[in-house]
C-alpha cells in the first residue's frame, strides 16, 4: 500500500525520531512510504489564534501538495483532524473545498490508519514494562479516534498499559495557549504530571507531540524519571 | 451586582484565584460529582445523542421564529390575567420593576435564583429604590449575605465557600450560633426565609422555559424556593431572557429532561413549576397580578450573527463542569456572573471585548464543553470565532503576534520559504540549550520555557533523514 | 393586562433574522422523537416496579396497597409522622377512596377551603403533614403532577414539614412526555401546575445533598391499585 506521510512540523523540526519509528513502523507493516517534500504545517497555529486569512494559504498549499497521494497518514490526531476540517473552513470557495474534501477523505492519524485501513491489531513490538496513555483531546473528541492506539498499545509484548487517571482532562498545551496563558497551563499540566506519577509507570504515551512536548517539557523540568514515548515510537520497538 | 463582577485585569484575577486552594479542591471535587453524575443520567437513556439533537434543532427552531414566538407568549400571558413588558435595555427592565415596586408600595421583595436579574443589576435598583431584597436559594442566600459575594458557577453559585465560611457569615449576620454542619446550616436559612416569604410584598423570579401556546413559564429548582416566591407574595414579577422559550408543554418537557440531567444528573430536579398568569377566581394563594418581563439588553444583536448558536443555551453548566480551564481558575477568574466555555462566548459578547477580551484565549481548545453540551452549541468553535473577530475584524490583536502569525502564513504556504526557515532554526537556537533541550528559551519561548523543557530542533531534520533513508532503500 | 413595547423589540429580532415580523404559526415539524422510546410498551404493572425502584433515588418513602386497604395503609403512613396536624385538598377522589370518614373525623385534620381564605395558608405552614393526590404520575421520575385549583392551593404541597401524595395507579405514565400532551389537551391550564419528585433539598453546601430546605422535609407515595 502506498502512503504518503504529513510528518507535521513539530515533528520535522523538533521530533524526528517520531518521524523515523512512523516511517519504519509502516515499512514493517508493508506500506512503501513517501515523504512529498513540500510539506509544511497544517495551519493550526494561526488558525487556531484567530489569523483565519493567514491560515488559508498554508491550508490550500497543504490541498496541493497532497493531491497525488493515495492515503494522507500522519502521526498526530490535532494535525490530522485539521486536514479534516479544510472543508468546512474553505466552504466559501468552492474550487477549494471540493479539493479539500479529497483531502480530508483519505487523510488518517497513524493509529487510526493502522487499525481501521491495514487492519492489523499486532505490530510485532516488544517492549518490557509499565505504560500509561494520554488520550490527547483533538485527537479523542474531535477526530474521535478513541480506541485504536489502546488496541495496538496492548498487543504490545512484554507492556502493561495502565489506565490514567483523569485521562480526559487536556495537559494543558492548546498550542498558542501554552505560552499565552502561561499560568493555567502550568496549573493543568502539572495536575496531569501529578496523574501520570500515581501511575508508577516507565512511560508515559501518547499520539500528538505537542502534548508530548508539553507534558515530557515538564516532567523534564521536575526531574522525573518517566519517559515520553510517542506511540509510534514504542510500537517501533522490535 | 451587575454582569461584570471585578474591576481587576484578568491576569491579576487570575493569579488570585490560582492560589485559593480551597476554592480549587472545592471545584475539582464538585466538578467529579457533576460528572458522573452527568454521565450517568445520560448513559441511562441508553440514545443521548438523538436526545441532544432532538434538543438542538428544538432550540433552532425557537430562534429561527423568536418574533412569532414572543408575539403568541404576549398575547397568552395577557389571555391568563398577565402583563408583558418588552425590556430592550438593562435600564428599561429595570426601571419597569422599579415603578411596579413603588406602585405596590413595596417594601420587601424574595428573588428565586435568575441569572438574568443579576446581569442586569436588579437588586441594586430595588435597594436604591428602598425595597430590602432577599434572595431564597440557598447559595444566592449566602453570597447576598456575605456583602454581596459574586457567584462563581451558573448552578451552584456559592461553590467556591466552604460550610465554616459559611457558617461565620451566618453568625456575623444573623446571630447564628449553632454548628457548620450543612443539614444546621440549612435550617437555620429555612427559618429564616420562610418568615420572609409569608412576608414579602412582592416575588421575583426568572425563567427556565416559557412556553409560548400556554403564556406559562416554568421554574426548574430542588428547593422549592420558586414556588413560595410565586405562591405567597401578592405580586409576581417573572424576568427572562428573550431567547429562553419554547413553542408548547410537549418541547418544554424534553429541555428540562435535558436540563436536570445535564445540570445535576437527576432525571428531574424535586421541583418543576409550570406558572400561568395571575391566580384563578377563588383561589386563595398565587399572586393576585403577574408581570413577565422580556429582556433583550444584547441579545437581538447575537441573533442572526455568527455566534447565534450561543442563544441556544439552557444554562445547565455543564460545559463548566467539564472546563479544565475552570478546572484550575474557579469562576470569579472570568470576571463575569457567566464562567466557563459558556462565560467565555457570551460574556464578550453581552459585555464587549474592552472587558473580556483575554476570555475567548482561556481556552486549550480540548472541546469537551462542545461534547457535553446537550442542546449541540460548538462552544470551542464559538471561541475560535471570537479570536478570529478580535484579530481581523478588531485589530485588536498585540503586533508582535500579527506579525509572527502573517510570517507564520507566509513561510508555510511556500515549500521553499519553509525549508529555509526550518533549516536556520537549529542554527538559530543552538545558543539556548544544550543540544538536546531548551532551558531558557528566547522571545515567545521564554514563557514555554519558564515552566518546561524544550526540544531543541533536530540536528538532522527529519526531512533530510528521510532522503538519506530512501536513497539507502534504493540501494539494497 | 397591557404589553408594552412589542412592536419595536419584534420588529429588531424580525430584521435580525432577515424579514419582516411574523404573526403565521411555525410548523412544529421534528426529526428527533427520543422521548417516546423511554419505558415504551411497558405494562401498568411495570410502571408501578420502575416507580418503586426510583423512589429509592429520591429519599422518598412508598407503599403500595389495593383501594380496600388504603384506609389502613393510610392511617400508618400518618403514624410514621407522628400524625399531628394536617391538611388536605378538597378532592371527590378522597371519597372514592373510602378516606372521608378517616379525614373529616380527625380534628386534627383540615380541608382546604377557599371560604377561609388565608386561614388555609396558615394552616399550611402550621401542618405536619401535607396530603394531595397526584393527578399524573411519572414512573421514570418518580414525579407527581399537581394541578392547583380553588380546592387545592399552592402552598399545601410547600409548607407543611411532611408531605404525603395518594396516587392512584390509573394516573401512572412513561414519563413527563405523557403529562406534557395530557395537559396540552387541557381546555384550561391550571394557573399553577406543580411536578413535584419527592422532598425539596439542596447541595449549595460543599455539595453536599441535604433533603428538606424550603419545601417539606419527608414525603411518602401511597401507591393505591384498583383506582
Amino acid at each position: 500500500m502506498k502512503i504518503s506521510l504529513f510528518a507535521t512540523c513539530l515533528v520535522d523540526l523538533f521530533q524526528s525520531n517520531i518521524g523515523k519509528s512512523t516511517v519504519e513502523l509502516l515499512e514493517r507493516l508493508g506500506c512503501s512510504v513517501d515523504f512529498p517534500k513540500g510539506q509544511t504545517c497544517c495551519g493550526q497555529p494561526a488558525y487556531n489564534s484567530g489569523y483565519v486569512k493567514a491560515s488559508r494559504d498554508t491550508m490550500k498549499h497543504t490541498i496541493r501538495t497532497f493531491e497525488n497521494a493515495q492515503y494522507v497518514v500522519c502521526p498526530s490526531g490535532s494535525c490530522a483532524y485539521m486536514l479534516k476540517e479544510y472543508p468546512h473552513l474553505l466552504e466559501d470557495e468552492p474550487y477549494w473545498q471540493e479539493r479539500a474534501q479529497m483531502l480530508a477523505l483519505k487523510t488518517y492519524e497513524l493509529t487510526q490508519f493502522i487499525v481501521d485501513v491495514l487492519k492489523i491489531e499486532d505490530v510485532g513490538a516488544k517492549l518490557e514494562g509499565t505504560a500509561t496513555y494520554h488520550p490527547s483531546c483533538h485527537m479523542t473528541r474531535l477526530l474521535q479516534v478513541q480506541s485504536a492506539p489502546i488496541t495496538l498499545l496492548r498487543h504490545v509484548k512484554g507492556l502493561e498499559v495502565i489506565e490514567l487517571p483523569l485521562k480526559e482532562n487536556c495537559c494543558g498545551f492548546g498550542g498558542t495557549f501554552s505560552v499565552k496563558m502561561s499560568a493555567i497551563s502550568e496549573q493543568m499540566v502539572d495536575e496531569k504530571v501529578a496523574s501520570i506519577q500515581s501511575t508508577g509507570v516507565h512511560y508515559l504515551v501518547g499520539a500528538d507531540a505537542g502534548c508530548l512536548m508539553n507534558i515530557g517539557g515538564r516532567m523534564k523540568r521536575q526531574n522525573l524519571q518517566v519517559e515520553t514515548k510517542h506511540i509510534a515510537e514504542i510500537l517501533n520497538m522490535v | 451586582m451587575s454582569m461584570k463582577i471585578s474591576n481587576e485585569q484578568f491576569p491579576n484575577r487570575l493569579e488570585e484565584n490560582i492560589q485559593n486552594e480551597f476554592m480549587r479542591n472545592a471545584v475539582s471535587s464538585a466538578q467529579h460529582r457533576f460528572q458522573t453524575r452527568r454521565a450517568a443520567a445520560a448513559e441511562q437513556l441508553g440514545n443521548w445523542e438523538e436526545w441532544r439533537n432532538h434538543g438542538e434543532e428544538i432550540r433552532q427552531h425557537v430562534l429561527a421564529n423568536l418574533d412569532y414566538y414572543l408575539y403568541e407568549l404576549s398575547e397568552n400571558v395577557v389571555k391568563q390575567g398577565g402583563h408583558v413588558f418588552f425590556a430592550e435595555t438593562a435600564e428599561e427592565a429595570n426601571d419597569y420593576i422599579v415603578s411596579i415596586a413603588k406602585k405596590k408600595q413595596a417594601r420587601k421583595i424574595v428573588k428565586a435564583k435568575s441569572m438574568v436579574t443579576e446581569e442586569i443589576s436588579l437588586n441594586d435598583h430595588l435597594e436604591q429604590a428602598g425595597c430590602e431584597v432577599i434572595e431564597t436559594d440557598l447559595g444566592e442566600y449566602i453570597l447576598q449575605l456575605d456583602d454581596h459575594d459574586p457567584p462563581s458557577h451558573i448552578v451552584t453559585p456559592a461553590l467556591h465557600k466552604n460550610k465554616e465560611q459559611i457558617r461565620e457569615v451566618f453568625a456575623e449576620k444573623n446571630g447564628y450560633t449553632q454548628s457548620s454542619v450543612p443539614e444546621d446550616l440549612a435550617l437555620h436559612a429555612r427559618q429564616v426565609l420562610r418568615e420572609h416569604f409569608l412576608t414579602a410584598d412582592i416575588g421575583i423570579t426568572g425563567c427556565n422555559f416559557a412556553v409560548a401556546e400556554t403564556g406559562s413559564i416554568c421554574l426548574v429548582t430542588n428547593e422549592g424556593n420558586a414556588d413560595l416566591v410565586s405562591a405567597l407574595p401578592k405580586t409576581q414579577i417573572s424576568v427572562m431572557g428573550m431567547e429562553r422559550l419554547v413553542p408548547t408543554f410537549e418541547e418544554m418537557e424534553v429541555l428540562v429532561s435535558l436540563l436536570t440531567r445535564s445540570a445535576v444528573g437527576q432525571k428531574l430536579t424535586s421541583y418543576i413549576t409550570v406558572l400561568t398568569g395571575a391566580k384563578k377566581a377563588l383561589e386563595v394563594d398565587g399572586p393576585e397580578e403577574f408581570h413577565l418581563v422580556i429582556v433583550d439588553n444584547g441579545r437581538s444583536s447575537i441573533l442572526g450573527s455568527e455566534f447565534e448558536p450561543i442563544l441556544q443555551c439552557i444554562r445547565c453548566a455543564a460545559c463548566i463542569n467539564v472546563c479544565p480551564v475552570y478546572r484550575q481558575i474557579g469562576g470569579h477568574s472570568y470576571g463575569s456572573i457567566y464562567s466557563g466555555p459558556i462565560g467565555a462566548v457570551l460574556s464578550p459578547l453581552l459585555g464587549g471585548y474592552d472587558d473580556y477580551k483575554e476570555l475567548p484565549y482561556a481556552s486549550t481548545l480540548c472541546g469537551a464543553c462542545t461534547d457535553v453540551c446537550p442542546v449541540k452549541i460548538p462552544l470551542h468553535q464559538l471561541l475560535l470565532k471570537h479570536r478570529e473577530v478580535i484579530v481581523e475584524r478588531e485589530g485588536r490583536a498585540p503586533i508582535s503576534e500579527a506579525a509572527l502569525m502573517n510570517a507564520f502564513g507566509f513561510g508555510t504556504a511556500s515549500s521553499s520559504l519553509y525549508r529555509f526557515g526550518s533549516k536556520m532554526a537549529s542554527a538559530v537556537m543552538k545558543p539556548f540549550g544544550n543540544g538536546e533541550t531548551i532551558s531558557n528559551g528566547p522571545g515567545p519561548l521564554k514563557a514555554w520555557t519558564d515552566i518546561r523543557e524544550f526540544p531543541a530542533p533536530n540536528k538532522e531534520r527529519f526531512r533530510d533523514w528521510f532522503e538519506k533513508h530512501k536513497k539507502e532503500g534504493d540501494h539494497s | 393586562m397591557t404589553i408594552a413595547n412589542r412592536e419595536h423589540f419584534l420588529t429588531n429580532i424580525a430584521s435580525r433574522l432577515g424579514r419582516s415580523p411574523s404573526k403565521e404559526k411555525p410548523k412544529r415539524i421534528w426529526k428527533y422523537n427520543p422521548q417516546a422510546m423511554v419505558l415504551k410498551d411497558y405494562s401498568q404493572d411495570e410502571l408501578v416496579q420502575v416507580l418503586v425502584k426510583q423512589c429509592a433515588n429520591i429519599h422518598t418513602a412508598v407503599m403500595t396497597c389495593t383501594v380496600e386497604e388504603l384506609p389502613h395503609t393510610f392511617q400508618k403512613a400518618m403514624e410514621s409522622y407522628g400524625n399531628g396536624t394536617g391538611i388536605y385538598s378538597k378532592d371527590p377522589r378522597f371519597g372514592d377512596m373510602g378516606l372521608t370518614s378517616l379525614l373529616t373525623l380527625n380534628p386534627a385534620l383540615h380541608e382546604w377551603d377557599y371560604e377561609k381564605g388565608n386561614a388555609n395558608i396558615k394552616m399550611a405552614e402550621q401542618a405536619n403533614i401535607g396530603i394531595v393526590i397526584s393527578d399524573i404520575t411519572l414512573a421514570e421520575s418518580g414525579t407527581i403532577v399537581v394541578q392547583t385549583s380553588k380546592d387545592n392551593g399552592r402552598t399545601l404541597s410547600y409548607l407543611p414539614s411532611n408531605s404525603i401524595a395518594i396516587i392512584p395507579k390509573s394516573t401512572i405514565v412513561p414519563r413527563m412526555t405523557q403529562a406534557a400532551q395530557q395537559l396540552r389537551a387541557n381546555p384550561v391550564t391550571a394557573s399553577s401546575i406543580h411536578f413535584i419528585t419527592g422532598p425539596s433539598n439542596s447541595a449549595d453546601i460543599e455539595m453536599k445533598l441535604v433533603v428538606g430546605v424550603h419545601g417539606p422535609i419527608r414525603m411518602t407515595y401511597l401507591i393505591v391499585e384498583g383506582i
